[in-house]
């Protein structure tokens, strides 16, 4: 048999996801990009490794924001050079935004930015300049031109770019071995904020989700509608088909995508700054309720993160006073009471503990995993709050007794939780092991048994030999 | 070159243990899984920290349970004898190495999975049920117990398979044989488009690079034909979402597995097993063991790759049926065999196969006696397979000269089929699981043209034996899609096999045939001994 047969064999093990389109150009001359240049309006740029094509756009939203220093600090690694670092940034026309769309979401190697957007502020509005890879082999001449802008603009302002986008175009430059990368002098990335801001809400923090529910929120509306926007995960495909000779219609799509990523990454920015500057000064009633609950128990766990403990204490209270969802209340509940153990004020932590011990326990729903789940986790911050409650009856309070009840209550509600089928069987055997550790101990002590039998004794024995 | 052993060791004594014969007519021994576990049983009473080795996950859960059943931990507290093998998920697997280290986990039993690259210090003694198939892994294994100091223990049981009775009656052949060469077959096909996939990932690849002696343009056009490269200004570049090594396993051909999930209670992943072992060990009511306890297998989706599973106890576990055929696709090289100066109406020959297989059906077996309590049918996708084979040929003439009864003559070629196979293994030095065999008539001629017939119910198969082959093919086939190499040095020592296969079956002290020579009794007719011999005599051995 030839090899023919033997590779259409293998071939058809593992046929590719996705099967290219039919060609209908086959050839490198680059007519199809000829036809974008057209379709977009796009030029082309020529330097000494090549050329590829360039489109510039401004528009009028959204504006720029002036970053207050205490807030920026947020968004910065705490490092001894954070001072530095909110001084290069202060200057928002020091700012770049970049996006790109690639070829996968692998990383490594293989993957390509076929399309790098940039943005950046310009006579008040938003300018934006996308740089596009025609075939495979522009990428030389498309990195070089990246970093003569980055290089104008030090700042670099992204979605997820931290671990994504600037890593991926960082071993881009390596590739070439011939174009050096600009490293940014300060790096925001805007995900992680709004992951502590708003995943509590929205479940997810994709941009477009974002753009939906944050940004157009209070009666305001965006400038730009992703009604007709693509499905962003077909990407990757729509440019294998285009660099295959298909058509080159799709990848205005493409370009439309990645323009409304970067008028959205700057106008959340805005709204994530503002948002930061409301958070030092948010204590008071009046304020807190033209936000969201969630949103400033988002704040409160940013500030307890960088250990503004005062302020994120005030947060969580003002939070839990204008009201959350159960599931969300008893993780402020937990967390404020956390911070109010570690400053030593029993009083509130205890109420707190007390509060979560009082919730009912969602109950038993048959075939209903997410609302198992949350049974679940109610449970166990239930059971939380009684092993923190014993900790303190026992070693504060010196009330053992009172642990002891607590801990019987807290395996006897496990116990029928995990006997319901309610509890993931493993997580649930770890917790019942560790509560009946304490629950043997406190029983030993109660019973007048030496408290810490084993290291005395231990202690002892060594003193009898020596 | 590294050609010493500097480690600190201890007294070690190495014990082969043959399971006394328990019929001498029928060449049975007492069961090797029953002597291990009594053997391991010895080490656990003594508080010695013991590592059992079984040669598949069914033994390995089959051992465990034994074990498990007679030291029972106290109430409350965590088994002290745990399984291992791949299939656990990765917390559950550290946490045993971890408890194996502390001296927690007195006992541990486990595939090949332990034999290297994890640690797990020094245990005291190694029980191997059943030899590992090569002397590299014996060797691997026995390392499991004493490393440093103090005296340690390996003991391998021997099973009634031809290969272990060869190794623990003959000694000097393991303790004087360097372990073996690795074969790898470099231009197998499938491995070698995986590599330049991976490598066009990492690096666009040249017009102008090489690979061997591989036509790599050749394969690279190919590749762009089907979607994964695209070659611009020179160089073909990676031209696919996905991640090429994601879907490259290092030990096994596809890296697709099924999740094992729970649903006694909260539904919940227990498991996972690769897609080639899913449809032998979680068909639909299966029993699925894990870390000893047993699991009813409730439903297989094979869409979402998933098996639910139930927690029961039952006293059985099962085990599949499989079918195997096979077709010659391609002939690469054929000799005909003489016997003494003259033609033997046979011949030997290699090439390129299409092996299907299919798990017809399940048998229920009873623990520790072992009895068939009951046969399942089952109802599942066949497997293709590509591969390279080495086959025998015996042609009409030589098949009607024999004096015996059509099933005799039947029972006398899967005998012989059974023997080559263990014989192949040996000179192989590979594993008997990378070796498959089937009997199959000879087709008219080679081509992609198949045919093929339709499955049997599990009923028929034991009447298959029956069926009579004018012109059979004997195939001993690579286990592995695209081969790895056996076929060729099968077909130049052809004589060595022959002769040594003779031998093995000649020097067999059973009467008609049994597990050690050309397998048991009960599945052969009775003069299946003798029919296979005569062959081997047609043959020139």
């Amino acid at each position: 048999m030839s090899r023919d047969d033997k590779f259409a064999r293998i071939a058809a093990l593992r046929p590719a996801r996705g099967k290219p389109e039919p060609a209908s150009r086959i050839s490198d001359t680059g007519d199809g990009g000829d036809r974008l240049a057209t379709l977009l309006g796009a030029q082309i740029n020529r330097n000494h490794y090549g050329e590829h094509l360039s489109l510039r756009q401004w528009y009028a939203t959204p504006e720029i924001c002036l970053p207050d220093p205490r807030s920026l600090a947020l968004l910065l690694p705490q490092s001894p050079d954070a001072a530095d670092s909110v001084k290069a940034a202060i200057d928002p026309e020091q700012w770049l935004f970049l996006d790109t769309e690639t070829t996968g979401l692998a990383g490594g190697t293989g993957t390509y930015a076929f399309l790098v957007g940039i943005a950046w502020w310009d006579a008040g509005g938003l300018q934006v300049e996308q740089f596009f890879l025609r075939d495979l082999d522009e990428e030389h001449s498309l990195l070089l031109e990246l970093s003569e802008r980055m290089e104008k603009r030090p700042v670099l302002v992204t979605f997820n770019g931290k671990s994504f986008d600037w890593p991926l175009l960082d071993t881009r430059y390596r590739m070439t071995r011939s174009v050096p990368a600009f490293a940014p002098k300060v790096h925001l990335d805007f995900l992680h904020p709004a992951r502590q801001l708003w995943r509590l809400r929205l479940g997810s923090v994709r941009l477009k989700d974002l753009e939906r529910h944050v940004l157009a929120g209070d009666g305001r509306s965006l400038d730009w509608s992703r009604q007709d926007d693509i499905d962003s995960s077909l990407i990757p495909q729509m440019y294998f088909n285009y660099l295959r000779g298909g058509p080159a219609e799709p990848l205005v799509g493409i370009f439309r995508h990645n323009q409304m990523d970067l008028r959205g990454l700057a106008a959340l920015a805005g709204k994530i700054l503002s948002l930061l500057d409301s958070g030092n000064g948010i204590a008071n009633a009046a304020s807190a309720e033209t936000h969201d609950p969630i949103e400033v128990l988002g704040l409160s766990r940013i500030m307890h993160k960088r250990g503004h403990s005062t302020r994120a204490r005030e947060l969580y209270e003002t939070a839990l006073h204008f009201g959350l969802p159960r599931h969300v209340e008893r993780l402020a509940q937990r967390e404020l009471a956390q911070l109010a153990k570690r400053e030593l004020d029993y009083t509130r932590a205890i109420s707190l503990w007390d509060a979560l011990r009082e919730t009912p326990i969602p109950s038993k729903h048959d075939k209903a995993p997410p609302l198992a789940e949350d049974a679940q986790r109610a449970l166990e911050s239930a059971i939380e709050a009684a092993e923190q409650l014993a900790i303190y009856y026992e070693h504060r309070a010196k009330q053992p007794k009172r642990a002891l009840d607590l801990m019987r209550v807290a395996i006897a509600e496990l116990q029928n939780a995990r006997h319901a089928a309610q509890f993931a069987s493993e997580r649930g055997r770890k917790i019942e092991a560790r509560l009946i550790r304490r629950l043997m101990r406190l029983e030993r002590r109660c019973a007048g048994a030496p408290l810490f039998g084993r290291t005395r004794s231990r202690n002892r024995s060594v003193g009898t030999t020596a | 070159m590294i050609e010493e052993n500097g480690a600190p060791s201890g007294e070690k004594f190495f014990v082969f243990y043959n399971p006394p014969v328990v019929n001498r007519f029928l060449g049975i021994r007492r069961g090797y899984i029953n002597e291990s576990s009594r053997v391991a049983q010895e080490f656990l009473k003594r508080n010695l920290q013991t590592i059992v080795f079984a040669n598949s996950r069914l033994h390995t859960e089959v051992l465990l349970t034994y074990l498990q059943q007679a030291n029972p931990a106290p109430p409350g507290q965590p088994p002290a004898i745990r399984g291992y093998r791949g299939g656990y998920l990765p917390g559950e697997r550290r946490e045993i190495e971890h408890g194996l280290r502390e001296g927690r986990i007195r006992g541990v039993v486990s595939t090949n999975a332990l034999e290297l690259g994890i640690d797990v210090g020094s245990l005291d003694a190694t029980i191997m049920a059943g030899y590992a198939g090569t002397i590299a892994s014996t060797w691997q294994r026995a390392g499991r117990a004493g490393r440093r100091s103090g005296s340690s223990c390996a003991v391998l049981v021997a099973s009634s398979a031809p290969l272990d009775q060869y190794i623990v009656q003959h000694p000097d052949y393991f303790f004087g044989r360097s372990p073996e060469h690795a074969f790898v077959q470099p231009d197998n096909l499938e491995i070698l488009v995986n590599h330049l996939k991976c490598a066009a990932f990492e690096l666009p690849i040249a017009t102008g690079e090489t690979f061997g002696s591989v036509d790599v343009p050749d394969l690279c056009e190919r590749l762009t034909e089907a979607g994964f490269l695209h070659r611009t200004g020179g160089h073909w570049h990676w031209t696919q979402e996905a991640y090429p090594a994601d879907t490259v396993s290092l030990r096994s051909v596809t890296s697709d597995n099924f999740v094992i999930v729970n649903i006694t209670e909260a539904a919940e992943v227990i498991g996972e097993v690769d897609f080639s072992s899913a449809l032998t060990t979680v068909h639909p009511k299966a029993i699925y063991l894990h870390q000893g306890q047993q699991f009813h297998v409730e439903a297989l989706n094979f869409e979402e790759r998933k098996a639910y599973v139930k927690r029961v106890d039952v006293d059985y576990y099962t085990d599949a049926i499989r079918y195997t055929q096979v077709r010659v696709l391609e002939c690469a090289a054929s000799d005909r065999i003489e016997a003494s100066g003259a033609d033997a109406h046979a011949s030997r020959s290699l090439g390129d196969v299409l092996v299907r297989s299919q798990v017809i059906g399940f048998k229920k077996i009873k623990f520790f006696t072992n009895e068939n309590v009951g046969n399942g049918k089952l109802e599942l996708p066949e497997n293709e397979m590509h591969t390279t084979a080495f086959w025998l040929t015996l042609e009409r003439p030589l098949v009607e000269s024999l004096p015996f009864s059509v099933s005799d003559r039947q029972g006398g070629m899967f005998g012989l089929l059974h023997a080559l196979e263990s014989i192949a293994t040996l000179l192989l030095m590979c594993d008997a699981r990378d070796l498959g065999t089937a009997i199959g008539e000879r087709p008219p001629s080679p081509g992609l043209e198949i045919e093929w017939e339709e499955t049997p119910s599990p009923e028929a198969i034991a009447a298959l034996a029956e069926k009579e082959f004018f012109e059979p093919n004997l195939y001993l086939y690579d286990a592995y899609p695209g081969g790895i190499g056996f076929s060729e040095p099968l077909y130049r020592t052809h004589n060595i096999l022959l002769a040594k296969t003779r031998e093995l079956i000649a020097a067999c002290p059973c009467e008609n045939g049994c597990p050690s020579c050309v397998g048991p009794v009960g599945e052969r007719s009775e003069r299946a001994k003798e029919a296979a011999l005569a062959i081997l005599s047609r043959l020139g051995a």
